[in-house]
């Protein structure tokens, strides 16, 4: 039974890794840059692992999600900064995906996207609303796989592995891109890898299914084997888009585009598997980014929370998240486009980390809270140097934004 | 350390301030937003309340935005200041444990208004997801 339930969760976390961020980002900085970039989303794998693995241990050992602690740590005032900036980032995630689901369809069915939107909001409220945590975790994430395609594509593009690893190894940048274009991409692959909300929700997630101390063997199954075969997809996903697009000089900024390796290693049913996963990626995040809203919010004011309760129980939750909801479809049929909110949102995303991350470093090492689980020296030694690149890419992100008006 | 005051003594700002308050039920009932004092007979100051509300945390924000939460909260409160007596906490820890049900604390009003008036009208509010 536990052997099942850790297989589960592992399996959820490799599927649940990927969203639309992962997606777009990957696609279009491996027909640009080839593998030059994968240190990036390695460095950003590394430390969404750390910061999953700190915040979901305060988790089950305290029963406090991650905004909680923001404030018990930062107090009213820095808290309520805090909540603000993550918020914003967060919601402008949510935006992106609900796009990126409505885009999905939108291939799937030649129907316009704008179209789905009203759809998928509707789709994405009434889930929250009445489906039960663990089946909106785990189906989305176990419908996710769908993406492991990308695998399955790139081994079958019979790519010449050791161009790819060099690429990757020597961090290769192609001559004709400048370099501060290149780091903005690097920060961009950075903050998709590590978004805030996936620790919200980890958190999160967490106490909504009640975990104790017993159940950190779970958390570290997902954290430290989910997290990194989460990545490998992003990885394929860069490197399909290298061996097919680069070639032929395509610049992604369309969804599809992020697709047609597939189409082009396995005909049809690939990308009939590729459309499933893009649309149950998007979909479980958003349904993630979502809640994470929610959570946030109430976590900071102390209103009850959670689907573990029923909604009338925790009103403002739901009504926060459903505002959310409603602002971020007004946004999407402001016919922004999508893959643009997504590169906007990949970088904020950046920009915000530090805020939630130190808090959650700080409890992580408080004998008070975490009582003997607190960080091991490894850990800590990792997670502190983790502290300075955070800070680092934060700083850099929006002077390079600037700089490079946002990776021309 | 003869003569010790009575009570616990532990770090306000690090283990009580900002704590979450959970009922009996283990309801989420609200933070502690600030305190009350009280002088007790040998001189010290004892927490006697916990202050709940926008009104409480709008002094600890501080600064201009401090008192913008703080006039808007008065114009709209109705009621005085919501409060928990100290007495009815019964454990300090991660979070702070009390006594009572979150019904009879009857501290956030906003929350069983939105309750009553948006979310128990949407089908479905009673159904427990779980």
């Amino acid at each position: 039974m536990k052997f099942l339930q850790i297989a589960l969760g592992i399996l959820t976390a490799i599927g649940g890794f990927v969203d639309i961020g992962d997606l777009v980002t990957n696609g279009l900085v491996g027909a640009r840059y080839g593998m030059s970039l994968a240190w990036a989303t390695v460095l950003g794998m590394i430390g969404i692992v750390l910061f999953a693995e700190m915040s979901g241990r305060v988790a089950a050992v305290t029963g406090r999600g991650t905004f909680d602690l923001v404030r018990e740590r930062l107090g009213p005032r820095a808290g309520l900064a805090n909540l603000i900036a993550s918020f914003l980032v967060t919601a402008l995630t949510f935006t992106a995906e609900i796009g990126g689901v409505a885009l999905s369809l939108e291939l799937a069915t030649s129907v316009n996207y704008l179209l789905w939107v009203p759809l998928v909001g509707l789709l994405v409220w009434l889930v929250i609303w009445r489906v039960k945590f663990s089946l909106l975790e785990n189906g989305a994430g176990l419908l996710g796989l769908a993406l492991v395609v990308f695998g399955v594509a790139l081994w079958k593009l019979h790519p010449d592995w050791g161009s790819l690893v060099h690429q990757a190894a020597t961090a290769a940048k192609p001559p004709i891109e400048n370099l501060p274009s290149y780091f903005y991409y690097a920060i961009a692959l950075f903050g998709a890898a590590m978004t805030p909300y996936e620790v919200f929700f980890f958190s999160s997630g967490g106490v909504e299914e009640g975990w104790s101390k017993k159940d950190l063997m779970i958390e570290r199954a997902n954290v430290f084997i989910g997290f990194p075969l989460g990545a490998l997809i992003s990885l394929s996903i860069a490197a399909c888009a290298t061996i097919v697009l680069k070639p032929l000089g395509i610049q992604v900024d369309q969804l599809g585009q992020v697709g047609l390796p597939v189409a082009f290693a396995l005909g049809k049913i690939g990308i009939a598997v590729a459309l499933i996963g893009f649309i149950a990626a998007t979909f479980g995040a958003a349904l993630e980014t979502g809640l994470s809203c929610g959570y946030s919010i109430a976590q900071y004011f102390g209103w009850q929370w959670g689907k573990f309760v029923k909604p009338r129980e925790a009103s403002r939750f739901h009504v926060s998240v459903l505002l959310t909801l409603l602002v971020a479809i007004g946004f999407v049929l402001t016919t922004t486009d999508p893959v643009k909110i997504t590169e906007y949102s990949v970088v904020f995303s950046a920009l915000a980390l530090p805020l939630t991350y130190f808090p959650i470093l700080v409890i992580s090492n408080d004998p008070d809270y975490m009582g003997e689980k607190t960080n091991g020296r490894l850990m800590n030694g990792a997670a502190t140097i983790f502290f300075i690149i955070i800070t680092i890419a934060s700083l850099a992100a929006i002077p390079l934004m600037i700089w490079t008006k946002a990776g021309q | 350390m003869t003569n010790k005051p009575p009570g616990r003594v532990i770090d306000l700002d690090l283990h009580l301030l900002d704590r979450q308050v959970v009922d009996r039920d283990g309801k989420f009932v609200c933070k502690v937003d600030d305190l009350e004092f009280e002088r007790g007979e040998n001189g010290a100051l004892y927490v006697a309340k916990i202050l709940v509300g926008p009104r409480a945390r709008a002094q600890r924000v501080g600064g201009r935005i401090g008192v913008w939460i703080r006039s808007i909260a008065e114009r709209l409160a109705t009621e005085p200041m919501p409060t928990i007596d100290i007495a009815s906490v019964i454990e300090i820890g991660s979070d702070v444990k009390v006594a009572a049900s979150r019904d009879e604390l009857d501290v956030d009003p906003l929350e069983d208004w939105v309750r009553d008036h948006i979310v128990s009208r949407v089908p479905g509010s009673r159904h427990a997801s779980k």
